[in-house]
């Protein structure tokens, strides 16, 4: 049964990035509601982004009902869009996002914001502090403060790949310097070929010097296991210096399981309703 | 005893184990014991403490003795939480 509020159906494109097709889908905004703009969703990194599909989707049908388009591009190397992973890079996927914001502008959708999760939050932010006239807001879902910090995570699925097995010696420091031989050698990480480029360009990214480039809303969203518990420090000190700095920055701090993190796929409802009461008052 | 509660907490969270960390002490058995518990989970777990309690864990930490029980994965939050 569909009920009448129903946004239309998702529309599938191929959109040109700069390396190659993109695979989009785009969720209309439902026609019931004022029309809320339109939001490029930027997603994790690797294996994140297989255990967060389910919750982009759920918030990209909460945010149709409320009157807000979505965009969901395959990042290039990725998913059905263009190239292997080892031939993505963080300029390419900038370039993508780019490229995904001039799609929407040239059917006329001009309200333009981005939303990433996980390192997906500190490639928008960077996007956005890149264009800050395209954007007219951003949404941070669990960003990853360090790039660095997120690609030692990573990379340590392949150190403790080796723990059962007798093998400790492998560490993360050992991968960075593969990566750094000038080889440029992609390194085969959980079933990613992560190129040395890319490896190197998330390494240096960090969300904080992005903040002065940021002239539009910012709305951060971190997710804490129960009720009272504070953010991480790192991201506090980030929104210390984002607010001394004149960053129009809200924050939100939910309950919900670290769905991103999770050996199965779980979802934090209260950060889907959080983020569409963003764009006006939950349905009732 | 705050600690060991938390780390419970957060393997109950990550690993998804529902009602059976409720039954989980100081002695519970960890890496090669529970199903769940396999290297993906490893990783999952260490990022986990590292983003609640804002500490970073070096590779040379992450040994298997670490992970044995409950209570020396806590011991091992202990001596980070106080360095």
């Amino acid at each position: 049964m569909t009920p009448p509020e129903a946004a239309p159906p998702p529309e599938p494109y191929f959109i040109d990035g700069p390396a190659g097709p993109l695979f989009a889908i785009y969720h209309p905004p439902s026609t019931a509601v004022a029309d809320g703009g339109d939001l490029i969703y930027v997603p994790p990194f690797a294996e994140e982004l297989n255990r967060t599909r389910r919750m982009a989707a759920l918030q990209v049908r909460a945010l149709a009902k409320a009157g807000v388009g979505a965009l969901i591009v395959d990042l290039y190397g990725t998913g059905d869009s263009g190239g292997d992973f080892r031939d993505a890079r963080w300029e390419t996927w900038l370039g993508d996002i780019a490229a995904a914001a001039g799609w929407l502008d040239s059917r006329g959708r001009r309200r333009i914001g981005l939303w990433g999760l996980r390192v997906g939050a500190l490639l928008a932010a960077t996007a956005a502090a890149d264009d800050p006239k395209r954007y007219n807001r951003v949404i941070l879902w669990q960003p990853a403060i360090s790039g660095e910090r997120a690609l030692t995570q990573f990379l340590r699925v392949r150190v403790a790949a080796g723990m059962g097995a007798g093998n400790d010696g492998e560490t993360t420091k050992d991968l960075r310097a593969r990566f750094a031989d000038g080889a440029g050698d992609s390194l085969e990480v959980a079933g990613y070929e992560v190129p040395p480029q890319l490896a190197a360009a998330i390494d240096g990214a960090r969300i904080g010097p992005l903040g002065s480039a940021l002239g539009m809303p910012v709305d951060w969203f971190e997710v804490v296991s129960e009720s009272g518990r504070p953010p991480a420090p790192a991201s506090r000190k980030v929104w210390e210096e984002w607010r001394n700095g004149g960053v129009p920055l809200t924050t939100a701090t939910v309950v919900g399981e670290p769905f991103w993190n999770t050996q199965e796929i779980a979802v934090a409802p209260a950060l889907i309703e959080a983020t569409s009461a963003l764009f006006g008052p939950a349905e009732p | 005893m705050q600690v060991i509660d938390d780390v419970i907490a957060i393997l109950s969270e990550v690993l998804q184990l529902g009602n059976r960390a409720s039954q989980f002490d100081a002695s519970t058995p960890l890496f090669g014991h529970i199903p769940e518990f396999d290297s993906m989970a490893v990783v999952s777990v260490v990022t986990a403490l590292e983003e609640q309690f804002g500490f970073t864990v070096d590779d040379e930490e992450i040994t298997a003795e670490v992970f044995e029980t409950v209570g020396k994965l806590s011991e091992f939050v202990e001596t980070k939480l106080a360095s």
